[in-house]
């Protein structure tokens, strides 16, 4: 069979990449990357005081996911309810239920699967962590049900702020409109004068119709842009990242200024001195995983409740697990404001890569992004590098 | 040099035997012959991750990688080149191996550069991102109406058994070599100490780039051979999956370990292929399986620490609690699925636990021996003749 | 002309010089010692020496080439090679494979004649056996050869990790702290070995110590640091009387 040549096409985006859509795409990116910021708080903790990436953190995610799916069943929401609107306790109990879920499971795998290698050289950890990453995605795939959907009724904030961005310019579309007529009313002589058919036309009669064809095409144009570009951003976002700011502060203001954060400051910085300090390095690991374990939670349930269309199912946790781990890497791992400022940006990225159209690559960009910041500045944005003692 | 032209022909000897034995037993059936071939790929996937892995200590999780840039290799060839490819398949298999082997190495080359800087951890995460990024990339690549995510069909099949058992020799031949002459033990020092072997003159930088070249390359012929023998190359015959997989067999046989990653890959190897055909089971079966697994494991982790007496006492109490969770779990088991509720839910699809047994079986590795069977040893003459003899340590 | 020449060499790590303008020279065949108090710089100059660091200024020559900044394994192919502070040996190798992988550096065989495990390569890898058996035959563990080499004592240990530096071949060796936990009769032994390998060698050996006693019996010339600063050099008798010297072990007269 005949093979043309590679078609250029491979790497250009799909459609057309039109200006308008740009500022939808980047609020929509940087509203998630509050989610993407929730996860990464876990990472960079838990690297912080183990040096260890924790790789079934995405997974316990994914539960988190799970843990508002059944608690909004047990309210009533099961799939064909006839239930009515939602009400906000109904929220802060599924809240609360994948915070403690999640909360759970973190301190129980810290517990049995990372504390006894805590020993071992870290590779040991690292492929039992995969192998936790793995049972969870797999072993859910038996127990759990897949390609769920949280009932949308359940959100009593539904709805959304529309705000007209203008940026429309104000064109005068009578001249436009005027050229068109005129181009119009050429072709048609043409057509009559020279008895052409309109399917067949010769050279001039091309060009006329191409002029015609232009001119209607500016007054579409000019018509799209005088409307402006309108931002629709879902209450439910707006409340997702409302929360996500008040989680965060209250993460800060627990680790700045209360003992126990000091105590995780100090393990980060080094283990044994800290356990010949005094400090209860156990409790605080158990603590610290505790922490990044409810952060993943709220971000798990809120991601489920309010962004609609979110399936869920065990390989939920994945896509956003990396894209999280990239962002605490790009903010330099171990550092809480750089897992903050890396999931924003993470975010946008993606908001940017989705408006220039390379959808199909969205996952890879993650990747990208994660070998660019590893290779030109590992220590990441606000992060440091370290030098090995000889 | 003494016996060294009669011991070396005849190990060339004994191996081709071996492949054409191997060859004639599984002709005829189809299924022997697919698991024998996978056998063998399996086999070299898993000794040239060894490679980089086990010997050089440079954790690399995207092998998958590098068997889909040679199965993409031939695919492509193939389809450019039908003609030449139909006219003597054999020989044109044999082109597209080496051919693989070389793009593959080249994947290797560029894999390896940034991971000259990366330590543990973060060269996995990067070489899992490249792994992802090459499946990602492959997966929209489009000739005319070919490939994409349907993947590239390969109309030249090739069903030579016994070259792919040829070419997993050879990996392993290629690896004892190394090991047997003093710069196969600068890769071993690359492992252990980078600073101490810098300061003993290794070239480092150069010895990591090897070890990824001479690894990709090989899963690159593999990649070749796979093509033409399933017809057929996607990428999601290269998911992550596959990568950890082969990441499972060399630490179950023992990072560092030839002999172990062949024993690992030749037991692993049919544990994806033969669990397609599992039957649908009770999932209170399956859940008791779990919930003493874990337990099992807990108790053989609290022997292993706590206990102090004699070996073979030990083994006594290892048997006894491994043969004890099996009745219990049997017993478990048939209770949950007694109560009514249980049975109302649907049969799991045996499939479904393909990959829980490899995370499973990863888990309990890095628990109870994470050294793997054979942890850093290799199989030799000399372990006949050293049974039973105790070795003496002088202390001064 | 001088073996090995540091000209105000310096290192700052942020804030801090760790190494300040130091100087000395190094004549072939000396026995030459750096001492100093703990966290003088010592092992930094090693570093420095190395190519572990590169200075922020001054220079280092090498039989009068510059060296400084120059990768660690280029510098042990030029012909310095070093033993570790903290043992650094390859622990799952046994004793010989561990002198044999440092004696890889002179190896001429290809990567490809490794891979095929050809003649050349089978005769070269029993040479470099030979040739590290002879060097654990210089330092008296030619009898623990195949033994794991995390097996061995604490002072067997450091005699290993000295065999494995002197099977690149070096021209100037350094030791960094190679009597450390040995007991008396270990450091008399040590002593000796260390005189006979620069006699059978041809060795120039600098070495870092504490332990005073050792330096001063086996080094002619002596440079001692404190804070990173060079207050002394000379010889064991000059040394020892040095008022600064005393002052920087000791501390002031009250």
């Amino acid at each position: 069979m005949p093979i043309h040549s590679i078609p250029a096409d491979i790497f250009l985006p799909i459609g057309g990449v039109e200006l308008s859509t740009l500022p939808q795409q980047l609020v929509d990116g940087l509203l998630l990357g509050f989610i993407y910021a929730l996860i990464a708080l876990g990472y960079t903790m838990v690297y912080g005081v183990l040096k260890l990436i924790n790789f079934a953190h995405g997974e316990v995610f994914m539960i988190g996911a799970y843990c508002a799916l059944f608690t909004s069943w047990a309210l009533g929401y099961i799939p064909n309810n006839t239930l009515g609107a939602g009400q906000w306790w109904m929220l802060i109990v599924m809240l609360v239920a994948s915070m403690v879920g999640c909360g759970l499971l973190g301190m129980t795998i810290e517990r049995f699967a990372y504390r006894p290698l805590r020993n071992q050289p870290r590779i040991a950890s690292l492929i039992t962590a995969i192998g936790l990453s793995l049972l969870l995605q797999y072993g859910g795939q038996i127990f759990l049900p897949l390609n769920q959907n949280i009932d949308s009724k359940i959100n009593p904030a539904a709805g959304a702020f529309t705000i007209a961005l203008g940026g429309g310019k104000s064109v005068d579309t009578a001249t436009l409109k005027h050229t068109l007529e005129e181009k119009q009313a050429a072709f048609e002589e043409y057509l009559k004068r020279t008895k052409a058919d309109p399917f067949n036309l010769d050279a001039d009669g091309k060009k006329i119709r191409s002029e015609a064809q232009a001119a209607e095409r500016d007054l579409k144009n000019a018509a799209d842009t005088g409307k402006g570009t309108t931002l629709v951003i879902p209450y439910g976002k707006v409340i997702a990242m409302i929360a996500t700011i008040f989680l965060m502060m209250g993460l800060t203001y627990l680790v700045m200024y209360t003992k126990r954060g000091r105590a995780m400051r100090a393990v980060s910085h080094d283990f044994d001195a800290a356990s010949l300090m005094g400090i209860n390095v156990n409790s605080i690991v158990t603590f610290t995983f505790l922490l990044g374990s409810v952060m993943a939670g709220a971000g798990a349930m809120m991601v489920a409740t309010f962004y609609a269309g979110a399936k869920i199912d065990t390989f939920f946790g994945m896509v956003f697990g990396v894209k999280a781990f990239v962002a605490a890497v790009l903010g330099g791992i171990g550092n809480i404001p750089g897992a903050v400022l890396g999931g924003l940006l993470m975010g946008l990225t993606e908001g940017l890569v989705s408006w220039l159209g390379f959808t199909a690559y969205k996952d890879a960009v993650a990747f990208v992004v994660l070998i660019v910041v590893l290779l030109l500045r590992p220590g990441g944005l606000l992060g440091s590098a370290k030098v090995e003692k000889v | 040099m003494k016996g060294f032209w009669p011991v070396r022909l005849g190990s060339i000897g004994l191996a081709i035997a071996a492949a054409f034995l191997i060859d004639q037993l599984s002709k005829g059936n189809d299924f022997t012959q697919r698991l024998v071939v996978l056998a063998a790929l399996y086999v070299t996937l898993a000794v040239s991750l060894n490679l980089i892995n086990g010997i050089t200590g440079q954790f690399s999780m995207g092998h998958a990688a590098f068997y889909m840039v040679g199965a993409y290799t031939a695919a492509i060839s193939t389809l450019f080149h039908p003609e030449l490819a139909a006219k003597n398949p054999l020989l044109w298999l044999f082109g597209m191996i080496i051919f693989g082997m070389v793009t593959a190495g080249i994947a290797g080359l560029l894999v390896g550069v940034p991971s000259l800087r990366l330590r543990g951890d973060y060269l996995a995460i990067v070489t899992l991102g490249f792994g992802e990024i090459v499946r990602i990339v492959a997966n929209n690549v489009k000739f005319d109406t070919k490939g994409g995510s349907y993947g590239f069909s390969v109309d030249v099949h090739v069903t030579a058994v016994w070259l792919a058992w040829l070419f997993a020799f050879s990996a392993i031949a290629i690896c004892r070599n190394l090991l047997s002459t003093a710069r196969g033990l600068t890769f071993l020092a690359v492992r252990e100490d980078e600073t101490a072997s810098l300061a003993m003159g290794v070239n480092v930088t150069q010895t990591k780039v090897t070890a990824f070249v001479i690894g990709a390359a090989l899963a690159g012929g593999a990649g070749a051979i796979l093509a033409h023998f399933e017809g057929f190359a996607s990428s999601n015959m290269f998911t992550m999956d596959v990568s950890f997989i082969i990441v499972t067999m060399v630490v179950l046989g023992g990072t560092g370990s030839i002999t172990g990653a062949v024993v690992a890959a030749v037991l692993l190897f049919f544990v994806p292929e033969k669990m397609r055909d599992l039957p649908d089971m009770p999932i209170g079966g399956i859940t008791a399986f779990f919930i003493l697994t874990g337990l099992a494991v807990a108790a053989l982790r609290y022997v292993s620490q706590h206990y102090h007496g004699a070996a073979s006492r030990k083994a006594m109490i290892y048997s006894g609690v491994v043969i004890g969770s099996v009745i219990v779990a049997a017993i478990l088991g048939a209770a949950l699925n007694a109560i009514p509720a249980v049975k109302l839910v649907p049969l799991v699809e045996g499939a479904k636990l393909r990959l829980v047994v490899f995370a499973v079986t990863l888990i309990v590795l890095m628990l109870l021996r994470p050294q793997g069977i054979f942890g850093k040893s290799e199989f030799s003459w000399d372990w006949f003749r050293r049974l039973g003899k105790k070795q003496e340590v002088a202390t001064s | 002309m001088s073996l090995l020449q540091l000209k105000e060499a310096t290192i700052r790590f942020g804030g801090l010089t760790a190494v300040n303008a130091v100087s000395f020279e190094i004549q072939p065949g000396q026995l030459f010692g750096l001492i100093g108090p703990n966290g003088a710089g010592k092992t930094t100059c090693f570093n420095l020496i190395t190519g572990v660091y590169k200075p922020t200024s001054g220079d280092i020559l090498f039989e009068g080439q510059p060296i400084a900044g120059t990768p660690p394994n280029k510098i042990a192919s030029r012909g310095i090679c070093r033993t570790f502070q903290n043992i650094r040996l390859f622990k799952s190798m046994s004793v010989l494979e561990n002198v044999v992988t440092a004696g890889f550096l002179r190896h001429k065989t290809s990567l490809l004649s490794s891979l095929l495990y050809t003649p050349a390569v089978i005769k070269e890898t029993k040479e470099l056996e030979a040739e590290a058996m002879q060097l654990l035959k210089a330092v008296r563990l030619d009898h623990v050869a195949h033994v794991c080499s995390a097996d061995l004592s604490y002072g067997m240990q450091r005699r290993l990790e000295i065999a494995r530096a002197m099977a690149t071949q070096p021209k100037l060796l350094l030791l960094d702290e190679p009597a450390a936990g040995m007991n008396p009769q270990e450091k008399q032994d040590l002593n000796g070995m260390v005189r006979n390998i620069r006699e059978q060698f041809g060795l120039t050996v600098l070495l870092i110590e504490h332990d005073m006693r050792f330096v001063m019996s086996l080094c002619e010339q002596i440079v001692v640091l404190d804070h990173g600063q060079e207050i002394a050099q000379g010889g064991p008798d000059e040394i020892r009387n040095d008022p600064k010297v005393i002052a920087a072990y000791l501390g002031e007269p009250a």
